[in-house]
């Protein structure tokens, strides 16, 4: 029966067009918000994936950076680098504030880093330095472009201007961006320079993070030492979180909007071809031939529609850095798997009328034409 | 060729025959509604189908034919009566196994062709073949081989949309025999075809109903059908009013009525039927001629 549902699709492919197209843009809805939803979430995740340290350490209780504060006093420093199996540390003092360029403002993590620090800076520049000295700044490329920034040139932070000396990549993201100063101009704004608010940390050669990081926590109070894999999903699932709700309602928006036009489809291709499914009654074919037939049918269209969505989505996210750069799509095997399941149920839900509607039918009704 | 001559077959249900007939019905009763809104659309109905045989049956509208051929085609149970394919009994039988019954006993062939309009010829063909539970590439060899048969070779991938009328009746004709069924039904199978194209496929239906001793029931309104009828029966409000056995003219070929011919003659025993004097005249000349197999294969249809 697949072919006659194959052939059936393929026959009318104006309707063909109209089903797959309108699943294809139901499920690109929920797939670029899933997309954008991971490229957020690895944004994020970034600088604590990327900047270079094996351990996060922070006040006790602080299992991230976004929307959180952390104090630990500076000489934890000594205490950590006691630890047996503990290669460096540096620290950084870290909160939210905005970047002034005249009437524009960037909203930013300020990271306050020491020099020539071994990680805790940027890890990936576009020009200049990656070290700042006090009164000098990193910034994010795409924040110097859309402000026609350049090296040299002044941005005001903290209530202070400082010089720019670096362009960093990657350390943008869809809600903000980070900015590297001196920790002399941090602690200098602070007003002390006993508190730190991370410590960063790598472990020697063959030591497991997990396991330095409980031994840490054993060794020292007041503070929590996580490895970065378990410090970057606990800022990914804050992200996740805040954008929860909207991405359940985008998901059933599309998730209905798919079904509607697939059981539509599905129900009027069925409609059309009454006579020849109650021929086919007449001659002998059982209900479920014909259930068959009708839910290959969808389930063809709606794999159509979500092969394009796939596509779109893919092309979406080569294209949209290039006009967006603080929108990162990703594209995850979860995600796929969700959407495809999602669209086997629209598929097997949308011939659920057409079922019931060639259920009904009599077959004597092809010598009654 | 089997002629018309040669026919002998039983008007009136015979019990003792019944076990060798493809379909023996009796007494069979379609009513619809109850009380003032009762509508008896068969009353009393009994038939008996040898193989091979061809039946037609004639009506006029509202006579019954339809209800009559669904009833027999197990499409539609009788209020009353017995239907007796075999050893089964279709009336009695469970719906759940009638379309089974329907696939692999019955060939349909509808007024409207009823082809499945996205599949070409030989999948049209085949599909009916796979329902009854070939594989896709036997159903396809098998359906080809009848096609080719009938005479589609060169449309065997052909969309129906591309067919003549004839061709596409054909088509039906082939998938009426797919699964190799005791009994074709034919609802007005010429409706939609010219005179000339409608006088082939009938004839080409009866050559297969005598060829592989197929029995086919027809109904319809079309009186030149009757030429490849064995029998033709008479359906009015119900009932059979009268029933016709058909017989060929061996001089011109053309179908006559037994009781009606116009001129008949013994000859060794045989009793033959005559369109017209001159055929009878014609015969009794020189009857061996047209007796010889040479002279019959012109007619055979």
């Amino acid at each position: 029966m697949f072919r006659l549902a194959y052939r059936n699709l393929f026959q009318s492919t104006i309707r063909l067009t109209i089903s797959a197209g309108g699943v294809a843009l139901a499920l690109l809805l929920v797939f670029s918000l899933d997309a954008i939803l991971a490229g957020s979430e690895r944004q994020m995740t970034a600088y604590i994936d990327d900047t270079g340290a094996d351990l996060f350490i922070s006040q006790k209780g602080v299992r991230n950076m976004h929307m959180a504060s952390s104090s630990i006093p500076r000489n934890t420093i000594d205490a950590v680098m006691d630890v047996d199996g503990i290669e460096q540390a540096t620290p950084i003092l870290y909160l939210t504030n905005v970047i002034d360029v005249g009437e524009q403002q960037f909203l930013a993590y300020i990271i306050g880093v020491e020099q020539d620090a071994p990680f805790g800076g940027p890890w990936d520049l576009f020009k200049g330095r990656s070290s700042p000295n006090p009164g000098e700044i990193i910034i994010d490329h795409t924040v110097a472009q859309k402000s026609n920034l350049i090296l040299g040139d002044n941005v005001d932070v903290l209530g202070r201007s400082f010089k720019i000396v670096g362009l960093a990549k990657g350390t943008t993201s869809i809600i903000n961006s980070a900015a590297f100063i001196s920790l002399e101009d941090f602690f200098q704004e602070r007003g002390t320079d006993q508190v730190i608010s991370y410590l960063l940390a790598t472990v020697t050669e063959g030591q497991s993070p997990n396991v330095i990081a409980r031994r840490i926590e054993a060794e020292i109070s007041g503070i929590t030492a996580s490895p970065r894999a378990t410090f970057s999903s606990g800022e990914a699932r804050i992200i996740e979180d805040m954008g929860a709700d909207i991405i359940s309602l985008m998901n059933l928006i599309g998730f209905l909007i798919g079904l509607a036009v697939t059981g539509l489809t599905t129900y009027t291709a069925t409609l059309a071809r009454r006579s020849e499914y109650g021929m086919l009654k007449a001659l002998g074919a059982r209900n479920i031939h014909l259930y068959t037939t009708v839910v290959w049918q969808a389930l063809i269209s709606v794999t159509i529609g979500f092969i394009i969505a796939i596509g779109l989505t893919f092309l979406l996210s080569v294209v949209i850095p290039f006009i967006s750069p603080e929108v990162g799509l990703i594209v995850t095997w979860s995600s796929m798997t969700k959407i495809a399941l999602a669209a086997g149920g629209i598929a097997l839900v949308s011939a659920i009328l057409p079922i019931w509607q060639i259920a009904k039918l009599d077959p004597a009704m092809v010598f009654r034409s | 060729m089997k002629n018309a001559l040669d026919k002998n077959h039983m008007i009136e249900p015979c019990i003792e025959k019944s076990h060798q007939a493809t379909l023996f019905a009796k007494n069979i009763t379609k009513r619809y509604g109850t009380g003032s809104t009762e509508v008896i659309a068969v009353r009393d109905v009994s038939l008996m189908i040898q193989p091979g045989e061809v039946v037609l049956i004639m009506g006029p509208s509202g006579s019954g034919k339809t209800t009559l051929l669904l009833i027999l085609g197990a499409l539609l149970k009788p209020t009353h009566g017995e239907i007796r394919m075999g050893e089964e009994d279709l009336v009695a039988m469970s719906e759940k196994k009638l379309p089974e019954i329907r696939l692999r006993k019955f060939g349909f062939i509808f007024q409207d062709f009823n082809l499945l309009s996205a599949l070409t010829v030989k999948e049209n063909v085949a599909i009916a073949a796979q329902l009854a539970g070939l594989k896709g590439r036997q159903a396809r060899a098998k359906a080809e081989t009848i096609l080719v048969d009938l005479g589609l070779e060169d449309r065997l991938n052909f969309l129906p949309e591309k067919l003549s009328g004839g061709e596409k009746q054909r088509v039906a004709i082939a998938r009426a025999l797919v699964n190799d069924p005791a009994l074709i039904l034919a609802d007005e199978p010429t409706a939609n075809l010219d005179s000339k194209i409608g006088q082939e496929v009938m004839r080409m239906l009866r050559r297969i109903a005598k060829d592989q001793n197929r029995s086919v029931i027809i109904v319809s309104h079309d009186p030149r059908i009757k030429e490849i009828a064995d029998r033709v029966l008479w359906l009015e409000d119900g009932q059979f009013k009268d029933m016709v056995e058909m017989a060929l003219d061996p001089v011109c070929g053309m179908a006559v009525e037994r009781e009606n011919a116009p001129a008949s003659l013994e000859y060794q025993g045989e009793t033959y039927y005559f369109c017209a004097d001159g055929c009878q005249q014609e015969f009794a000349s020189s009857p061996q001629h047209f007796l010889s197999p040479d002279h019959s294969l012109q007619h055979k249809v």
